[in-house]
């Protein structure tokens, strides 16, 4: 594991991309090299609030995909082993992205020999309704205006089309009920250390881009890049190694307050007798992949006829296959119609299985 | 049949079922209250097997495996403990206590064992009564 600061040597990517435009550089670099056969990103549609995944296989492409996005929590682990299993693929990762990859490669659904993961560094993500809502109500701007959107120090910053800047504290919007996704809240893995390299802007100089470098494949990933003359880096100073990590630190015992107050205030009885039986959360979760074989669809478990169904043969099957797994991206929230904190109740059975499970260190009997 | 408690029994075919044969054949006397039903190794069952069992109208659930390192199948013993553990967790969320669900590790020679273990699993549901799911 090391760190270093890196900065695009194309003017293009350096204007269009976040930071240094390390990330599109890297992919990029992958693409003309031929490492790849494309590359799966982000791609804005017709606002800031709005992004499609895209599989981009020519690089002049690429340069749409630059930026971040907060507004657009999609998942890359299910797209991958659904549509690219047989095919070499990068792509970009938060870490519930990096978690659900890791899970389904355990699941031999995905081939790591056939995937590069470029980890991005993640404080949350924002739903693009509240997103426009909190817009709308805090700021004094138009939800259309904005350009682009930034979370730092604590404070989620917009920018207009003219040039100036807005930044109202998480805090404050959270505590009405907007900001980052619920999940996101609650969220303690906030650097993707899984994937080969995980980049971001904590720590970093203006203009440059902070990777760590997790393993081998990282490492050859930067020093390639760097040889095809797309990257240039430097070592970082202590300085910025420890506020980043300072910054770590403060994201995820945020996370952990936000744990200790929020578990033990959902009764999964009440939320479970709204439940009309949609399957939405099943099919959208990155990790469930049994699809047609699900046991959901077994004769011995489907009961069209109960509305709501039985609990227990109903989420207690899901929580059976999916809680220890669950990567907590919060999807299953988004998708309920009936909102269900679907999320809330996995992650927090997954938090009692693991740490019983340190306690006891699950010694057979 | 004194009451109608209901224990559904999951028991591995090369020690615990076994064992309910050798307390069988020996006349042992437990609570006839289990319905057992054979598998042919405890690593095959689902925690969801344990979930149908108590919505079908079990109040108990009793799963039954040979010791740790004499599975006929090497390893599928160990499995199902890991997987009880999740089981006994999500169990506790639907309102349904633990003690209702017991997993116990009895060799085909331990007839003795399973008698003790049923009468033992029936006292403690004797105690919490019928179950009545939500």
């Amino acid at each position: 594991m090391s760190y270093v600061l890196a900065k695009s040597q194309n003017n293009e990517i350096l204007e269009a991309g976040e930071c240094g435009g390390a990330v599109t550089s890297i992919l990029k670099y992958l693409l003309d090299e031929g490492l790849v056969d494309g590359v799966l990103a982000l791609s804005p549609q017709d606002d800031v609030y709005d992004a499609f995944p895209v599989f981009v296989t020519d690089s002049e492409d690429l340069l749409k995909t630059a930026g971040s996005y907060h507004c657009a929590p999609t998942m890359i682990g299910d797209l991958v082993q659904k549509y690219f299993i047989d095919k070499k693929v990068a792509f970009t990762v938060k870490p519930c992205d990096m978690r659900a990859v890791e899970e389904l490669i355990t699941r031999h659904k995905i081939n790591r020999d056939n995937i590069y993961m470029i980890g991005l560094n993640c404080g949350g993500t924002v739903s693009p309704v509240s997103g426009r809502k909190m817009i709308d109500l805090f700021y004094e701007a138009n939800p259309d205006d904005v350009v682009s959107e930034e979370i730092d120090k604590g404070q989620f910053i917009i920018e207009l089309a003219d040039g100036s800047e807005e930044a109202v504290k998480i805090h404050d919007l959270e505590n009405e009920g907007y900001g980052r996704r619920n999940n996101c809240q609650r969220c303690d893995v906030k650097i993707p250390r899984k994937a080969n390299i995980a980049c971001g802007n904590w720590g970093a100089e203006d203009g440059w881009t902070f990777i760590e470098i997790n393993d081998e494949k990282g490492q050859e990933l930067i020093d390639g890049a760097k040889k095809a003359g797309i990257l240039e880096t430097k070592s970082p100073s202590d300085a910025a190694v420890e506020g980043r990590s300072k910054v770590e630190n403060i994201m995820i015992k945020m996370a952990k307050k936000n744990q200790d107050a929020t578990y033990p205030t959902v009764s999964e009885m009440t939320e479970w007798s709204r439940c009309i039986s949609c399957y939405a959360c099943r099919d959208v979760c990155p990790i469930c992949w049994c699809f047609e074989n699900c046991e959901l669809n077994k004769p011995y478990f489907k009961d069209e006829a109960n509305i709501p169904p039985v609990p227990i043969a109903f989420q207690g099957v899901r929580l059976s296959h999916m809680s220890f797994s669950c990567v907590d991206c919060g999807q299953c929230d988004d998708v309920c119609p009936m909102d269900i904190p679907v999320s809330l109740i996995f992650d927090k059975l997954q938090k009692k299985y693991y740490d019983r499970k340190k306690k006891q260190s699950y010694e057979v009997i | 049949m004194s009451d109608d408690l209901k224990i559904v029994g999951l028991l591995c075919n090369w020690c615990c079922y076994g064992g309910a044969d050798t307390a069988g054949t020996a006349r042992m006397q437990y609570s006839p209250n289990i319905r057992i039903i054979r598998v042919m190794c405890s690593g095959r069952i689902n925690p969801s097997m344990i979930f149908k069992a108590f919505q079908e109208g079990a109040d108990g659930v009793f799963v039954g495996g040979c010791h740790i390192g004499d599975c006929h199948y090497d390893a599928g013993n160990y499995k199902w403990s890991r997987r009880s553990k999740i089981v006994e967790d999500i169990l506790e969320e639907f309102g349904i206590e633990k003690e209702r669900f017991r997993h116990e590790w009895i060799s085909a020679s331990e007839g003795e064992k399973f008698q003790r273990t049923m009468e033992e699993f029936h006292k403690t549901l004797t105690k919490l009564g019928p179950l009545e799911l939500e």
